[in-house]
C-alpha cells in the first residue's frame, strides 16, 4: 500500500499558525534610550529644583544684606564727611569771631595790625588768602593780602546784605576779582552803643574743600562733590561737570539734611546716590556710588574663582552619578522585560503546542468516526465482492473498492498520528543507561545509514551516570532528530552522535550533522506542529514538535544550532532526574 | 471449533452494522446492539463470548457499561472500539480489558484479536 501522509493538511494548519510567531521581538532598543534620556532629566531636574531654589534664596538674602551694610556704609561716609565740613568751616567761623571780638574797630583798621594778625590768624587756621575789613557803608577800610583790595565798595553786593542781616555768611566758591576759586567767610561786629557795626571778611582757598572730598575713599566709578542749592558745582567732580558749573545730574537734589537714593540708570546699572546739606552754608555735599550691592554681588563670585571650578566639578559629578543610576535602572528594566518577553514566548509556544494538539485529537476523534462507517461499508462491499461470483464489470468494482479501502488507510494514517500528537504521553520512570538508548536507537537506523552510505561517528562517554527518565520516549526524540539529520544528509555524509555530561543534574545527547543546514527563517518555526520543509508526503511536521513536548514533559530541553550548508546540530539535554511536567500536550 | 459469540455495541449504526455483517461473513456469531439497554438485555438473554465495545456511547460511557457488565459475567471478554487512541486520557482502558482497537478498524487486525480472546477464554 501507498502512504503518502497528509500533503493538504500541512500548508493549512501552517496558514493558521503563522500569524502567531514572532510576537515577542516587539519592543525595539530605542524605546530604552528615550527612557534613559527622560529618567536622566527627570532626576536631573528633582536635584536641581532645590539646590536652585536655595541658591536663590541665600542669593537674596546676601543681597539684602549687603545692600544694607552698603547704604549704612555710605551713609556713615556722607555723614563723616559732613561733619568734617561743617566743624572746618565752623572752626574757620570762630576763629574771625574771636578777632573780631579780641581786636577793637581802631587796632583792625590799621594795615600793619591786620597784617600781623592775618598772618598769625594763617599760621594757626591754614588755607586763608586774605583778610579785609569792611565798615558798615561797604567799604574795605584795610586789607592784608596778596592782592589791592583796599577801598572796594562791597555795599550792594548779596553777601554783604546777608551778613547785615545773619551775623554772619559763607559764600559760594567764585573766581571773583582774583581769577582763582575761593570762597569767602564773614562775621559782622556791633560797635556798642552806637547803630553802627564793621564786618570781617576773610576768604578760603578752595583746596580746602579739595582736601575733604579726596579724603573720602573713592573706587574707580564712584564720585564725591560739594554743590551749591543752585546746581552749580563748588568742587570740580570726577564724572558730573568742572567746577563753578552746572552740574550734569539726572537727579534732583534734595532739600533734606541728609537722603540716600537708590537711583536706577537707563542703561540698566544701579546708583547710589547720598546727598547731605553743609549747615550754615550754601552747599550739599554729594557722593555718586556706581558700585552697589548688586555689582558687589557679581565681583563675589566672579573674584571666587575656587568657588565657580567647586561649583563645575560637583555638578560634572551629579551629571555620571545620575547617568550611572539610570543607565543601571533601565538596564535591569530591560533585562526584566527581555526575561518576561521570553517567559512568554516559552509559554506561548508551549500553550499553543497544548492548544494546537487539543484541536488535532478533536479533528481526529470526529474524523475517525465516519471514517469507521465508510471502512466497514466498503469492507462489508468488499467481502460481498469476493463471494459471489462473476458478473460484468467484477473487477472494475473491486478496484474501486480497494481505492476506497486505500484512501481510508491513508486518512487512518493521518488522524492516528494526530491522536499521537495530542495524546498524553503516560510517562513510565525506569533506570535507564543513555548510551544503551542511544545503541538502541542506532539499531533502528542501521539500514538507513548503510542504504544511504552515511558515515557514523559515535563519541559516547564512558562513566555516564545511570539516569531516571522514560526510555521509550527519549527514544522517539532521539530517533526524530537523528532521521531528520541522516535526511538532510547527502549521501556519504557524517552523522555525528555524543553524549556527555552537562552539569551534575543534566546529560547532553549531541546529535550533528553536516548537511544542508536550517536557514534562519526556518530555524524559527522547525518547533512548531505541522510546518515542515520535507516534500509533499513525506514529512507530517509533527516530529520536532512531539519531540519538543517530549523534553519538555521530562524536564528536558532540545537546543539547535544551525548553518546552512554547514550542518546542523541538536542538543538535547536530559535531566538526570525526569521531573515529570504532568501539564502535558 | 464452534462459531465464536461476538456482540457488539456501538451507536454508530451504520458502522456496528456494517461490521455485524462483515463478521458473520467470517463465520463469527455476530449481533449488534446500539445502546446500553439493549447491550445489558443482549448480554443477559445470550451472553457473548467476545464484547465489542464503544468505548463513548449516550447514556453511559463504554467504562461504565464494562463494569457493569463485569460484574454479572466476569467471563465474557471485552475489547473496546474507539475513535480516539487506545491509551486515551480520561478514559483509559482498564488493565484487565483484553484488548482495544481503534477506529477505522482493520478488520483482519480485528479477527485475530477475536480469535486470541477465545483461546483465551477455552484455557480457563
Amino acid at each position: 500500500m501507498n502512504r503518502k501522509g497528509d500533503p493538504a493538511l500541512t500548508p493549512f494548519m501552517q496558514s493558521i499558525l503563522r500569524p502567531f510567531t514572532n510576537i515577542a521581538n516587539a519592543i525595539t532598543k530605542d524605546r530604552y534610550k528615550s527612557l534613559k534620556l527622560r529618567l536622566f532629566f527627570y532626576i536631573g531636574t528633582l536635584a536641581a529644583l532645590p539646590l536652585i531654589g536655595i541658591a536663590m534664596m541665600s542669593y537674596f538674602w546676601v543681597f539684602n544684606i549687603l545692600k544694607d551694610e552698603f547704604r549704612a556704609h555710605l551713609r556713615w561716609q556722607i555723614e563723616d564727611s559732613q561733619r568734617s565740613i561743617e566743624s572746618f568751616l565752623q572752626e574757620k567761623l570762630s576763629g574771625l569771631r574771636f578777632l573780631a571780638n579780641a581786636y577793637s574797630l581802631n587796632e583792625l583798621s590799621d594795615d600793619a595790625i591786620l597784617h600781623t594778625v592775618f598772618a598769625k590768624f594763617r599760621k594757626e587756621f591754614g588755607e586763608i588768602v586774605d583778610l579785609g575789613l569792611i565798615n558798615s557803608e561797604g567799604i574795605q577800610v584795610s586789607y592784608a593780602g596778596p592782592y589791592h583790595l583796599k577801598g572796594r565798595e562791597y555795599s550792594n553786593q548779596d553777601w554783604f546784605q546777608e551778613v547785615i542781616i545773619r551775623g554772619v555768611y559763607i559764600s559760594d566758591v567764585f573766581t571773583g576779582y582774583r581769577k582763582m576759586p575761593h570762597f569767602a567767610i564773614a562775621v559782622r561786629k556791633e560797635i556798642p552803643g552806637k547803630h553802627a557795626f564793621w564786618v570781617l571778611r576773610a576768604t578760603v582757598d578752595v583746596e580746602a574743600l579739595n582736601r575733604f572730598l579726596s579724603s573720602i575713599q573713592l573706587k574707580e566709578y564712584d564720585d564725591a562733590f560739594i554743590i551749591n542749592k543752585d546746581g552749580i558745582l563748588q568742587t570740580s567732580s570726577r564724572f558730573h561737570g568742572k567746577m563753578l558749573e552746572r552740574a550734569a545730574l539726572k537727579f534732583p537734589v534734595p532739600a533734606q539734611d541728609l537722603s540716600l537714593i537708590d537711583y536706577k540708570q537707563e542703561g540698566g546699572g544701579r546708583l547710589e546716590v547720598g546727598f547731605a546739606r553743609i549747615k550754615q552754608s550754601p552747599w550739599v555735599l554729594g557722593m555718586v556710588v556706581q558700585s552697589t550691592a548688586s555689582s558687589r554681588m557679581i565681583e563675589l563670585f566672579t573674584k571666587d574663582v575656587g568657588t565657580l571650578y567647586l561649583i563645575i566639578i560637583l555638578v560634572i559629578i551629579g551629571s555620571i552619578a545620575n547617568s550611572i543610576i539610570t543607565s543601571s535602572v533601565v538596564n535591569r528594566v530591560q533585562e526584566a522585560e527581555q526575561r518576561r518577553e521570553a517567559a512568554i514566548a516559552e509559554t506561548e509556544h508551549t500553550s499553543k503546542l497544548a492548544s494546537i494538539g487539543r484541536l488535532a485529537a478533536g479533528i481526529a476523534h470526529e474524523i475517525n468516526n465516519p471514517l469507521a462507517v465508510i471502512n466497514e461499508k466498503a469492507g462489508l462491499m468488499k467481502d460481498i465482492l469476493q463471494l459471489i461470483g462473476d458478473f460484468p464489470n467484477k473487477e472494475k468494482f473491486l478496484s474501486i473498492v480497494f481505492s476506497i479501502t486505500d484512501s481510508v488507510d491513508r486518512c487512518r494514517t493521518i488522524t492516528q498520528r494526530l491522536l499521537g500528537f495530542a495524546r498524553r504521553m503516560d510517562v513510565s520512570v525506569e533506570i535507564i543507561d543513555m548510551n544503551e538508548t542511544i545503541k538502541e536507537v542506532i539499531g533502528f537506523l542501521d539500514k538507513e545509514i548503510l542504504y544511504r552510505n552515511v558515515r557514523l561517528d559515535m563519541n559516547l562517554s564512558e562513566n555516564l551516570p545511570k539516569i531516571e527518565s522514560d526510555r521509550g520516549l527519549l527514544q522517539q526524540v532521539f530517533l526524530n532528530i537523528a532521521n531528520n539529520a541522516i535526511d538532510a544528509l547527502k549521501d556519504g555524509g557524517t552523522l555525528a552522535i555524543a553524549t556527555g555530561k552537562k552539569d551534575e543534574d543534566t546529560l547532553q545527547v549531541i546529535i550533528g550533522d553536516n548537511g544542508h543546514g536550517i536557514p534562519k527563517e526556518v530555524l524559527k518555526h522547525i518547533f512548531e506542529p505541522f510546518f515542515t520543509t520535507k516534500e509533499k508526503g513525506k514529512g507530517t511536521g509533527l516530529g520536532l514538535s512531539i519531540s519538543y513536548g517530549i523534553m519538555q514533559k521530562l524536564g528536558g530541553t532540545i537546543l539547535v544550532e544551525s548553518e546552512v550548508d554547514k550542518g546542523s546540530t541538536f542538543t538535547v539535554e536530559v535531566p538526570v532526574k525526569a521531573s515529570i511536567d504532568l501539564r502535558g500536550l | 471449533m464452534s462459531w465464536t459469540k461476538v456482540l457488539i455495541v456501538d451507536d454508530e449504526v451504520e458502522f456496528a452494522a456494517a461490521l455485524s455483517e462483515r463478521l458473520l461473513l467470517r463465520d463469527y456469531d455476530t449481533k449488534a446492539v446500539y445502546n446500553v439497554d439493549d447491550a445489558i438485555a443482549a448480554i443477559k438473554q445470550d451472553p457473548p463470548e467476545v464484547l465489542l465495545l464503544d468505548l463513548k456511547m449516550p447514556g453511559m460511557s463504554g467504562i461504565e457499561l464494562y463494569r457493569t457488565i463485569k460484574e454479572f459475567n466476569p467471563s465474557i471478554e471485552v475489547i473496546f472500539v474507539t475513535g480516539h487512541a487506545c491509551q486515551d486520557g480520561d478514559e483509559t482502558i482498564p488493565r484487565e480489558a483484553f484488548d482495544c482497537v481503534m477506529k477505522p478498524i482493520d478488520i483482519d487486525e480485528l479477527t485475530k484479536k477475536i480469535d486470541k480472546a477465545k483461546q483465551s477464554i477455552i484455557k480457563k
